[in-house]
C-alpha cells in the first residue's frame, strides 16, 4: 500500500511540475504549487503510518506544512491584488519592476 | 475496515485525484482550476482518513479547503482581467512541460523500485492517537516540537500584519 500512496504522490507531485512549467498566471502558478504541497504532505502522512506508526513526527510536519502553505498563499494574494492594481495583470513575465 | 474494501476505496480515490488533478493543470480556466484543485485537496483528506491520521484530515479540509481555495477564488474574482481568466500556454511550452514533468516521473518511478519500499512493510494495528499528536505538538522535550509551533504561530502573526499592511488602498 505504501507502494501505491508514493506513486499517487508522485504523480500529483509531477502535474504541478507540469503546471509551474506551462502557466504563466501568478494564481495559475500558485496552484501547481499547492498541488506539491499536498502531495509532500501524503508522503509525510504514509511514511508515519508505515515506518513509524507509533510516532506523530511526520503528522507533526504535515501541520507546519500545512500551515507554512496558508501563509505562502496569503501573502502571495497580497502581493498579487497589489500588483493587479498597480499594472492591471497578473502575468509573470512583465513582473519585472524591481529589476528597472 | 475490510483490506479488501480499502484497497479498492484507495484506488478509487487515487484514481479521482490524478484525474482531477490533471485537469485542473490543463484546463485554461483559472476559476475551474481552482475547483479542480478543491476536489483533489478534499480527497486527499480521505487518504488521510485511510491513513489514519484523523487530526490532520480535518485541518486538511478547514485550511486548504476552507481557507487557501477560498483565497485563491476570491483572488481570481478581485483581480478580474482576461489575461487571468484564460492561461494559453504555447505548444512548444506545453512540450517542454509534459517532457520535463514526465522525465522527472519516469526517473523517480525508477529509483523507488530499486529502493526496498516496493516490498510492503508490515503494517501494525495500532497507531499513535490523536491525544499522542497533540502531546507531541507541545511538549518541550527532545523529541518534542514546541519550539517550531511557536515559530509558526509567529509567522502567521506576521503573515497576518503583512497581508493587510500589503493589500491595503493606499490614500
Amino acid at each position: 500500500m505504501l507502494f501505491q500512496i508514493i506513486i499517487l504522490s508522485l504523480f500529483l507531485f509531477s502535474l504541478g511540475l507540469y503546471g509551474l512549467l506551462t502557466r504563466r498566471s501568478s494564481v495559475g502558478l500558485f496552484i501547481a504549487v499547492e498541488l506539491m504541497l499536498n502531495s509532500g504532505i501524503i508522503n509525510f502522512i504514509a511514511f508515519n503510518r508505515y515506518l513509524a506508526p507509533t510516532q506523530v513526527d511526520g503528522q507533526v510536519m504535515g501541520i507546519f506544512a500545512m500551515a507554512l502553505a496558508a501563509a505562502e498563499v496569503l501573502v502571495g494574494m497580497a502581493i498579487l491584488v497589489m500588483l493587479f492594481r498597480l499594472r492591471k495583470n497578473v502575468d509573470v513575465v512583465g513582473m519585472n519592476t524591481l529589476k528597472h | 475496515m475490510n483490506p479488501a474494501w480499502s484497497q479498492n476505496l484507495f484506488y478509487f480515490l487515487a484514481g479521482t485525484m490524478a484525474i482531477m488533478g490533471l485537469f485542473s493543470m490543463v484546463t485554461k480556466h483559472i476559476l475551474r482550476s481552482a475547483i479542480y484543485l478543491m476536489v483533489v485537496l478534499f480527497l486527499s483528506a480521505g487518504v488521510y482518513l485511510m491513513l489514519d491520521a484523523e487530526f490532520l484530515a480535518g485541518a486538511q479540509v478547514l485550511v486548504y479547503v476552507g481557507g487557501i481555495i477560498v483565497l485563491l477564488v476570491f483572488a481570481v474574482m478581485l483581480t478580474q482581467s482576461s489575461a487571468l481568466i484564460e492561461d494559453h500556454p504555447t505548444i512548444k511550452r506545453k512540450l517542454l512541460g509534459a517532457l520535463g514533468a514526465g522525465s522527472f516521473f519516469a526517473v523517480s518511478v525508477y529509483l523507488i523500485m530499486q529502493s526496498p519500499l516496493v516490498n510492503d512493510p508490515v503494517v501494525t494495528a495500532e497507531t499513535a492517537s490523536i491525544a499522542t499528536l497533540g502531546k507531541t505538538l507541545v511538549d518541550s522535550g527532545p523529541t518534542g516540537y514546541v519550539l517550531p509551533f511557536e515559530v509558526i504561530s509567529i509567522l502567521l502573526l506576521g503573515v497576518l500584519i503583512g497581508g493587510s499592511v500589503i493589500a491595503r488602498k493606499e490614500k
